[in-house]
């Protein structure tokens, strides 16, 4: 079963191609290390997949359907996305860990919300604290818990560990992989680190100037790149 | 007043050039053209009142009212250049505001459709509800622009573009309306507004004077709720397409 299919995204901006013809699929359980350089167009790829933004031609479908012709509040619970600035709002934990109930209009369940704390190695005495006393790598642990609350069936992760320690990025690392697990949740994850995405990926998409360069499984990514040297 | 004692008070006016001239401030030539433009512009709707009053025709007053409505619009559209569609939004939300309050006035007995009563009380009701909403388009513009990370999590959690938004309109409402109850807050304390004033000058006993201020605090402060409301819950859709995305600033 595809989970998501791209056919042939395009997007152009200002006179500009940013993605140029993109087409892949994504099944259930599939983790994909999304590879490249800085304005190779992986976030525009993410912000299309996620419906944040529209491609200029091409289109994307969720199971089968076309991701435009769903409402985009429901879409974008099945398709989450973590930014790479881990932005908290309101003033305390609470306040961003009880919105996903607000939005899937549910009482919020503070043990789900504890037994994620525990796993992101966080005190469940931090809900009535200020989101300003945190450190980056707490709020992205944060965020991301906030986004896992709403139960994605995929979940895009935009260099989600960019400018965080070795022990908060193992942290986070554990957490998504448990949950990929556990949940069969299937990830997308841009990274620059090569390490991460080899200890990581199942899968590799590489995008170079905004064409898929490769992609196919982690061990022939880096064999083909081991080869190259 | 007598026109000679009118015409002496022109002193006021080249005071202020003098003192704008001595500190090199420059505003003599904005000072002069202010004071002629507002003799000319009072003196002009003197005469078209005097005639619409005697007319006594409802048609008359209501065009004259819709006029009042879209020259304020127009003004409070300026305030959000770039949005779409906010002149329509202008208009119908200070047009919401006038008649919601005329309506109720009207209904309580507390005035009559006659030109004399409801075009004063309109110019009140209306300039109140341009400034409002002239805060409206000002602060979402500035604050989509400033919270726009904020607002594009909540919409990547599932949130719709209403519910993205809702701090943003929330605050847009408060800061709009806040200047209006602050002005009913210092009623008689620290200012006698305009149109009691007017009244105790014309010779009204200051406790007749009152019960119209009273009125008129009332009616300024439910029509800036409406053309507030109506204008931020309009205005926050023009930020976003149709598949609740943010539209590019």
């Amino acid at each position: 079963m595809v989970l998501l299919e791209a056919s042939d995204i395009r997007l152009e901006f200002q006179s500009k191609t940013i993605l140029d013809g993109l087409s892949f699929s994504i099944y259930p359980s599939d983790l994909v290390g999304v590879l490249g350089s800085s304005g190779s167009g992986k976030t525009s790829l993410f912000r299309i997949l996620n419906l944040l933004q529209s491609a200029t031609s091409g289109s994307v479908s969720y199971l089968g359907k076309d991701t435009s012709s769903y409402e985009p509040t429901q879409l974008r619970k099945r398709i989450g996305y973590v930014f790479q600035k881990p932005y908290l709002f309101g003033s305390t934990v609470e306040d961003n860990l009880t919105y996903p109930y607000h939005l899937l209009k549910q009482k919020p369940d503070f043990a789900e919300i504890e037994n994620y704390l525990a796993k992101a190695n966080l005190p469940k005495d931090i809900l009535a604290k200020k989101i300003t006393e945190f450190s980056g790598g707490e709020q992205q642990r944060i965020a991301l818990i906030r986004s896992l609350l709403i139960k994605p069936n995929i979940l895009l992760l935009d260099e989600f560990t960019a400018s965080l320690d070795e022990e908060n990025t193992l942290i986070i690392e554990q957490l998504i992989l448990a949950e990929h697990k556990q949940q069969n949740l299937s990830i997308l994850f841009i990274s620059h680190n090569l390490a991460q995405a080899k200890r990581l990926a199942k899968q590799i998409m590489y995008l170079d100037k905004g064409k898929i360069a490769f992609y196919g499984s982690n061990d022939v990514y880096f064999a083909q790149k081991e080869l190259q040297k | 007043m007598n026109d000679i004692s009118l015409a002496m008070t022109f002193v006021l006016v080249i005071l202020a050039m003098y003192l704008s001239y001595k500190d090199k401030i420059g505003l003599e030539k904005e000072i002069i053209i202010g004071s002629i433009r507002a003799v000319v512009q009072l003196t002009a709707i003197g005469f078209v009142l005097t005639y619409v009053f005697d007319l006594d025709n409802s048609i008359a007053t209501t065009l004259i009212l819709l006029a009042m409505v879209y020259n304020a619009s127009t003004v409070s559209a300026k305030r959000g250049k770039g949005i779409e569609h906010v002149k329509k939004i202008s208009f119908v939300a200070l047009l919401a505001g006038l008649v919601t309050t005329l309506g109720i006035l009207l209904l309580c007995g507390a005035v009559t459709y006659q030109p004399s009563q409801v075009i004063p009380i309109s110019g009140m009701v209306v300039g109140n509800s341009m400034i409002a909403a002239g805060l409206v388009f000002n602060h979402l513009k500035e604050n989509f622009e400033r919270r726009r990370e904020e607002v594009e999590i909540k919409l990547c959690l599932g949130a719709s573009a209403k519910e993205s938004c809702a701090s943003i309109i929330r605050q847009t409402i408060k800061n709009s309306m806040q200047p209006s109850i602050d002005s009913m807050k210092t009623l008689g304390i620290v200012q006698l507004p305009g149109m009691m004033t007017g009244l105790i000058l014309a010779g009204l006993p200051p406790a007749a004077a009152i019960k119209y201020q009273i009125m008129v605090a009332f009616m300024l402060v439910g029509a800036v709720a409406v053309t507030t409301f109506m204008a931020s819950y309009w205005t926050y859709k023009s930020f976003f397409t149709e598949l609740e995305q943010l539209r590019q600033s």
